[in-house]
């Protein structure tokens, strides 16, 4: 991935245990409902690297984060990831 | 020994937790109103021996025996009326596994101004997160029938999400950095 604009974010998703970026930033303010679709259909397709293709992807109860930019971490951050309700 | 660590939860993520800080210059105080239960024994670092004791009351007992190391233990739940008074200390840490506790530490340490890491853990073990309350935004509890992290299965995630929760804590007390980390299992991305 190219060095990405402060308008832009990586997007990144876990599912099923395993972990991949989308190909290709994304707008940072792009809304929740659009990054689920644009991933779901990412993960149906087989198209994001480390994530194997799953037609039945669905990421109806996954949360959308997101992270600005960090010393760190130079880029934004937008992530998809699985609801985590445990700790104890 | 000049900063006080208070964890919240000695259960799965905090009790590793624990034991990973046990090197660190700081006072620990941990605070745990539950009882060790078998089948904690699967995936806590509470072992059989501690089996119907308190669960902060265990795991001090446990890091005096094997460490050395003197941890203060509450056996309080923590509720509105003791929360102020429970939660002090130069950084707090919430390893809770409800939705309610989680927002009265959000409440507490936002009103007293006080640094919180929280940590927190998916149902089926595929995902863990170690991130500052700045950006803490609490889950929605899974419905019945979902998966715990009781099983002994996820022992060695839960374990390495406790790692980056110390790695996490530790960067602050020592270089007062704020670093946040997402965890999978093949995965694990700073934030």
């Amino acid at each position: 991935m190219d060095e990405l604009q402060n308008t832009e974010a990586r997007v990144n998703v876990t599912y099923g245990g395993q972990n991949g970026d989308l190909p290709d930033p994304v707008f940072f303010d792009s809304n929740d409902g659009d990054v689920k679709g644009w991933i779901t259909e990412a993960v149906r397709n087989g198209s994001i690297p480390g994530i194997p293709a799953d037609a039945g992807a669905d990421f109806t109860d996954f949360v959308v984060d997101r992270f600005a930019a960090t010393e760190g971490r130079p880029y934004n951050l937008i992530q998809l990831r699985p609801k985590t309700p445990f700790g104890e | 020994m000049s900063k006080v660590v208070t964890i919240v939860g000695v259960g799965a993520l905090g009790s590793h937790l624990v034991q990973f800080l046990r090197s660190e210059d700081v006072a620990i105080r941990v605070i745990d109103f539950d009882r060790v239960e078998m089948k904690n024994t699967q995936s806590q670092f509470h072992g059989k021996p501690s089996v119907g004791k308190m669960k902060s009351n265990a795991l001090q007992k446990s890091m005096n025996f094997l460490y050395g190391v003197k941890i203060d233990a509450k056996t309080n739940k923590l509720v509105g009326d003791n929360a102020e008074v429970l939660l002090q200390g130069d950084l707090i840490i919430d390893c809770v596994d409800n939705g309610e506790a989680r927002q009265l530490i959000q409440k507490v340490v936002r009103d007293k101004g006080l640094p919180c890491l929280h940590g927190a853990l998916a149902a089926d073990g595929s995902f863990g997160r170690v991130i500052w309350d700045e950006s803490f935004v609490i889950d929605s509890e899974a419905g019945a029938g979902a998966a715990t992290c009781e099983d002994g299965e996820f022992l060695p995630f839960i374990a390495i999400t406790s790692a980056y929760l110390a790695r996490a804590a530790q960067l602050f007390l020592r270089e007062e950095r704020k670093v946040g980390f997402s965890i999978s299992p093949t995965t694990v991305v700073s934030v």
